[in-house]
């Protein structure tokens, strides 16, 4: 492994809300984009290109995604990023510019390739779970943080979740009705990973040299509905929005060899056919053939999530660990790691 | 009328006909956005396209609110936001969805030289 390189492994912050005028039903989406742009500094990135639908908004970051829904925000950034730095600012704009009121908040992340490069508050678990304490406001009280196992002790899938008593009402909301996949892929087959290279002097944006690696690489097929907001960095490294209804796909690439890593993450519904996920999973699976990789599926059903860990079985892949955890807000965590038979 | 060198707001249908019109009258090149109040990603790209608007008289920059204008987004098949649309000579010759800057000024540069050509 090499000693030092780009991180790879996103830090995933979800915060949800309670409080918006059903009638206007924007909420979040009315924040000015100047605003957002202070957030963004204060974690240190810029976006780099964005889209919106009716549902929706989503910005491709300088270091990973950010998605923006009435009630919801969901903010993913990689490398040395202060991710948890976005908390305190953007707790202040949802509930003093808007009147909003936080109701959930849940933090993720696996294990950074480089972990010692990390700045804080991003040095340790305990120290982020410290931060994430002390930034969230006291009726947000059912809290639990968790490392969850694999059979290695450098695959652990780290969770933070915090809820109000919002979670203890017998209606559930329609996001209850989400399950969120968040998968980590590394050791990249070599030879799709270069895809993710720009040639030298290319002539080309970072848009259309974007769009080409999401056409060479079949990432396009992997949810042929979905709009798609891509961007190649240069020299090499990909980064992926899609936007299907009030869906979201995202999938991020490091692909330099010692240090290879890609990110997928996608909604779907309880009620969907299972079917669809395995198929989206397989898809992955095939653009990049990582080594390892690791599937962490949340949901408020646990019955719902044993029977989508059941059938995830990625193509060439065998299962080496699968972990469940319950957290606040009823929802429950499952964290499997596979690697590749070729291994 | 303020026009050149401005991003033109097209509130009304007639408006937006009489703006195309004009436009395909002259056989300039005519972008679109199609934009919505409510969508971040639009207030993103705004300052931007005024830039471009400004600096390049040449082209026609039009706004569509999808709200304001329903029909005209549905004909035209506007499902997410900003879209731009580029037309000459009354034909859409490209389009860019999402607020991408770099692959707008490509494309406005590209149809810009192909109509002076």
């Amino acid at each position: 492994m090499a000693i030092s390189g780009f991180e790879g492994f996103e830090k995933r912050l979800e915060l949800n809300f309670s409080g918006d005028d059903p009638v206007i039903g924007i909420g979040l989406r009315q924040l000015d984009f100047e605003s957002l742009e202070e957030v963004l500094h204060a974690v240190q990135c810029t976006v780099v290109s964005a889209v919106g639908n009716q549902y929706f908004d989503s910005y491709v970051l300088s270091e990973s995604s950010l998605f923006v829904y009435p009630t919801k925000i969901i903010i993913k950034t990689c490398g040395t990023t202060q991710l948890l730095k976005s908390i305190r600012p953007l707790i202040l704009l949802a509930c003093d510019h808007l009147g909003l009121s936080l109701c959930g908040c849940r933090y993720t992340r696996g294990s950074f390739i480089f972990p010692k490069a990390q700045p804080y508050p991003h040095t340790s678990f305990r120290e982020e779970v410290i931060f994430l304490e002390e930034n969230l406001p006291s009726h947000v009280c059912y809290r639990k943080a968790s490392v969850m196992p694999s059979s290695s002790s450098h695959h652990l899938w780290h969770v933070f979740s915090a809820s109000d008593e919002s979670h203890m009402a017998v209606q559930h909301s329609p996001d209850d009705m989400l399950f969120t996949i968040e998968v980590c892929m590394t050791e990249l087959d070599r030879v799709l990973a270069r895809k993710f290279f720009r040639r030298l002097d290319d002539g080309k944006n970072g848009d259309t040299a974007g769009k080409e690696m999401t056409e060479i690489t079949g990432i396009n097929n992997i949810n042929s509905n979905a709009t798609i907001c891509d961007f190649a960095f240069d020299p090499c490294g990909y980064s992926m929005n899609g936007i299907d209804g009030d869906r979201y796909s995202t999938i991020h690439v490091t692909p330099e060899d010692g240090f290879s890593y890609a990110s997928f993450e996608c909604v779907g519904y309880v009620y969907d056919d299972h079917d669809d996920i395995v198929e989206v999973l397989k898809k992955v699976v095939k653009v990049f053939r990582p080594a390892t990789m690791s599937v962490s599926t949340t949901c408020i059903s646990s019955e719902v999530l044993n029977r989508v860990t059941k059938m995830i079985q990625p193509q060439g892949m065998k299962c080496r660990s699968c972990t469940m955890d319950d957290f606040p807000a009823a929802r429950s965590v499952a964290f499997q790691t596979f690697t590749s038979r070729r291994k | 009328m303020a026009e050149e060198g401005q991003v033109i707001g097209c509130h009304t249908e007639e408006a937006w006909s009489e703006q195309l019109q004009k436009g395909n009258d002259c056989n300039k090149l005519i972008v679109v956005d199609f934009t919505a109040s409510w969508c971040g990603p639009c207030r993103f790209i705004a300052p931007f396209l005024a830039e471009l608007a400004k600096k390049l008289p040449n082209v026609t920059f039009l706004k569509v609110d999808v709200d304001e204008l329903k029909s005209v987004a549905t004909d035209w098949a506007v499902e997410a936001m900003p879209t731009f649309m580029f037309l000459k000579e009354g034909k859409i010759v490209d389009k860019v969805v999402g607020a991408k800057k770099e692959e707008l000024q490509q494309k406005i540069a590209k149809h810009v030289s192909t109509a002076s050509a």
